[in-house]
């Protein structure tokens, strides 16, 4: 497929475009979907596409197609050239310094597993799996969801300019929803999954444990109630903490800074949490989830600490903003990050606190990305010295984001090795529940 | 289906897409996508195969095992219009660009207005469907316009963001001076409430819905609970409501693909369904789920025109087209005069809902108190929390002010982002949880 990236790189060049980046994705893959235990969906997809960044003058445009034929192509492509010439130009915009290219001396990162390549629907190795997570023994259930899906990516990239690269990964996904007669009229739902880069590393008995856990983290639900308001110790649970860092990183990117959208504007290499807000973002660790060489522009991407013990430690600056913001580049954004853990588990941290909530799944809700005040709807459990009393529902978390970072005072050791992001469950002080 | 439950469709997409985005005081950037491809879907009793080919000629092998079809795959075909998209640029100076009026409106409005993004949107997407229980195959053509403009307006060192969008199945004609000056106050005036609105006192409160785009209430709370495919597998916490009453007599509730220019409407869905006119709720009952082929034959009822789906890419499931409710007796000022102590609620930004539980959520961008029947305190950025049956049951007051929402509108669901519609008169809702201090 690498020559369709040439051909369209001559076409771009006699329609009269020098400077091109173009990226050529390629996805398979294997959706199968069991509905209380039968064959609900089976899908397979393999799919090309094409992402053609021009630069003319400092005019970018973006375009994108999945039409290959050489005449759709080449008038595709003509129109392309014409549509950025009629823009105006910007002198921030255009291609990197190639000095920034990454320069392919990486090792393998162990990311790709080539058993995905000669999988289909019909040989599919995972029916076995997705019938041990379908396997619910217990009450009240009302339906059992399970899903399997595996996704090979393979990505070419050309730059005029120099910069040409191909990476590839695979990952597979094993999930369970569960949902259960509840109180009244409602069918409380939860569940459970594994992702894994290598389909030898999903067990059977994994496969049924991601069963159990879904029915267990579902059947704890009936009774759901909002606890009487006020300030509570919160508790939020390694798989849904990332949610209250994903506002910290929107209000780091570079265009929110340059459109004074942000709430981190002026407080770079200033304390914005407490010490235990420490983080890193590391793109190069083989075998996990993110890991890369080089962003979209072709960048080489490098270990980079985000937050040092509270304090902010970096932007997310690309190089156009880095261009208007009169900064140096950065990265385009997080890769594989991972927060600083303690030595103590969930159950422990529980038992510390004379009363907690628990939150263990995020209900809508927004932040503002101007002023960082933020208002989430919130579910999880009322504990007291380490029991749960009562599960909870219907209640809503208010504060401001430079706030609630300052009352961090606990972190667990409970982060998911396999998950793009390791976030340990995340104990905040003061918590106002309504 | 066939007599022997199985069936079998064809879905041939062509859509293109470009948009243009000013951003200081330039238009320097602009995109412009173009993609196509067929998607083939089988179905025996209740399970579903799905695969896609990117090449609209729907080779030989895509019809392996359907040789009746082979005939028709002539008239399956994704389009192939090509798209005028030169309104967007304007003159050839590209200053006459709506782009560029907008921002000019925007900093005339307020002299704090700092920072203006704005985007145009117009996209193409011409669709066929040919199933096993037709010869003809069925063509639908829909066009889209959206206008999107943010600004940031400056006060004492402080920055306040306001959004405003508009979106119709328009061509260039969507573009008028009136329009731009609606989307420019609307955003400018957002980001006024902001600097003088406050977090409220949160709590279990009365809340008075602005008309139109609170016809996001309709969407979380009981749109989706409605969806047929939620009731079929028993999630919904509706599944066994079906004739109940669900509500006053007074409120009746419908989902409506056939409303003109709107951004849910289209002439088929994406199973080749004429779209419908289908009432959720008629006097208080709920009459109908949301229902796709499999849903309707799953229930025993004709399909209701909201098998939907992203593009060729994903399978058709039952979606929302646009959700509102009918219009009733009451002023705005009486709904409002009504409250002691409670919120009205004027504009939100996302919304979901927890099928099972029925416990929805949108988040109010900005409102005001309501003090002893009058509008005081502007009020900004908390999260409301409801549960769909009890929130339908305490709609206790419907206005005669019913009015669609302009807002670019998108729904998500199973990893398919669709347009859709909402709309609504002012209601006085009894009892909401309100996130605040």
């Amino acid at each position: 497929m690498k020559e369709l990236l040439y051909k369209a790189q001559e076409m771009i060049r006699e329609s009269g475009c020098a400077d091109s980046r173009l990226m050529l994705f390629h996805n398979i893959e294997n959706n199968i979907c069991f509905m209380n235990g039968k064959v609900d969906k089976q899908q397979r997809s393999d799919s090309f596409s094409l992402a053609v960044t021009l630069y003319i003058d400092g005019r970018e445009g973006f375009f994108y197609t999945n039409v290959f034929d050489d005449s759709s192509l080449r008038s595709f492509l003509r129109q392309s050239v014409m549509i950025t010439r009629m823009l105006a130009p910007d002198p921030a915009r255009g291609l990197i310094d190639p000095a920034s290219y990454y320069k392919g001396d990486g090792p393998d990162l162990h990311n790709y597993d080539p058993a995905f390549e000669a999988l289909t629907i019909d040989n599919h190795t995972a029916f076995s799996l997705i019938d041990a997570a379908s396997k619910i023994d217990g009450r009240n259930v009302v339906s059992v969801d399970t899903r399997y899906t595996d996704r090979l990516h393979r990505a070419h990239y050309l730059c005029s300019n120099g910069f040409e690269a191909t990476e590839h990964s695979t990952r597979c996904t094993l999930s369970t929803m569960v949902s259960v007669k509840g109180e009244g009229d409602a069918r409380p739902m939860d569940g459970w999954g594994q992702t894994r880069l290598f389909l030898n590393d999903l067990t059977g008995d994994m496969a049924r444990e991601i069963g159990e856990t879904a029915y267990a983290r579902t059947i704890r639900k009936i009774g759901q109630r909002p606890v009487k308001p006020g300030f509570y110790t919160m508790v939020v649970e390694s798989p849904v903490a990332g949610h209250l860092l994903m506002p910290l990183f929107s209000a780091m990117a570079g265009q929110a800074l340059q459109q004074h959208s942000s709430f981190l504007e002026g407080k770079l290499g200033k304390k914005i949490g407490s010490e235990l807000l420490d983080m890193v973002d590391n793109p190069h660790i083989p075998g996990t989830r993110g890991a890369t060489y080089f962003d979209y522009d072709g960048a080489a991407t490098k270990p980079m600490k985000l937050f040092d013990r509270g304090v902010l430690s970096t932007y997310f600056i690309d190089t156009p903003m880095g261009r208007k913001l009169g900064m140096e580049p950065t990265t385009q954004g997080i890769h594989h990050t991972i927060m600083t853990p303690s030595s103590s588990s969930l159950e422990d941290i529980l038992k510390l606190h004379d009363e907690c909530i628990l939150i263990t799944d995020f209900n809508g809700g927004n932040c503002n990305p101007v002023t960082g005040h933020f208002s989430y709807g919130v579910e999880g459990f009322h504990y007291r010295n380490g029991i749960c009393v009562q599960p909870i529902s219907g209640m809503n978390i208010t504060g401001n984001m430079l706030d609630i970072w300052n009352h961090l005072v606990q972190v667990s050791n409970d982060a998911d090795p396999y998950e793009a992001d390791l976030i340990p469950s995340l104990v905040f002080e003061g918590v106002s529940f309504k | 289906m066939n007599q022997d439950n199985r069936y079998t469709e064809f879905y041939a997409e062509r859509d293109e897409m470009q948009s243009l985005e000013l951003s200081d005081g330039i238009v320097s950037q602009a995109s412009h996508t173009l993609q196509q491809g067929v998607g083939k879907r089988e179905i025996e009793d209740e399970s579903t195969r799905y695969s896609y080919t990117m090449d609209e000629r729907m080779p030989d092998f895509f019809l392996e095992g359907h040789p009746h079809l082979c005939d028709a795959r002539q008239s399956v075909h994704g389009g192939g219009v090509d798209t005028d998209f030169s309104f967007l640029l304007g003159g050839e100076d590209g200053k006459s660009s709506c782009l560029h009026m907008l921002e000019a409106v925007a900093y005339s409005l307020d002299p704090r207005v700092v920072k203006v993004k704005a985007v145009v949107l117009h996209s193409c997407k011409d669709v066929s469907i040919l199933t096993s229980e037709s010869d003809e195959a069925v063509h639908d053509h829909r066009l889209r316009t959206a206008l999107m403009l943010n600004v940031v307006l400056e006060q004492d060192g402080r920055h306040e963001m306001g959004f405003a969008s508009e979106q119709l199945q328009m061509g260039a004609e969507f573009v008028t001076d009136e329009r731009i000056r609606r989307i420019a106050e609307r955003a400018v005036a957002q980001a006024d409430h902001l600097f003088r609105a406050v977090t409220p006192k949160g709590g279990d409160l009365p809340v008075v819905m602005a008309a139109g785009a609170s016809g996001i209430l309709l969407h979380e709370a009981i749109g989706h609970a409605f969806e047929a495919d939620f009731n079929r597998k028993n999630m919904s916490i509706f599944s066994d409501k079906m004739g109940q009453s669900v509500c006053r007599p007074n409120i009746s509730i419908v989902d409506d693909g056939t409303l003109s220019l709107s951004s849910g409407s289209f002439a088929c869905d994406d199973e080749g369904i004429k779209s419908q006119c289908t009432y959720l709720v008629r006097d208080g009952r709920l009459e109908s789920y949301l229902h796709d082929r499999i849903s309707a034959r799953h229930y025993g009822v004709k399909p209701t025109g909201n098998g939907r789906r992203q593009s060729f890419r994903h399978v058709p499931v039952p979606r929302m087209t646009n959700t509102y409710m009918l219009a009733g007796d009451a002023t705005k000022d009486d709904i409002i005069s009504s409250v002691k102590h409670g919120i009205y609620a004027e504009s939100f930004t996302n919304g979901q809902v927890q099928i099972g539980a029925g416990d929805f959520t949108f988040f109010l961008k900005t409102g005001f108190l309501i003090e002893d029947g009058h509008l005081t305190q502007p009020i900004r950025d908390v999260n409301i929390i409801g549960n769909g049956p009890s929130a339908l049951a305490d709609i206790s007051m419907v206005g005669n002010d019913l009015e669609m929402a302009l807002a670019a509108g998108f729904c998500g669901k199973a990893g398919q982002q669709i347009p859709v519609g909402q709309g609504i008169p002012t209601v006085l809702v009894d009892k909401l949880t309100v996130g605040g201090v």
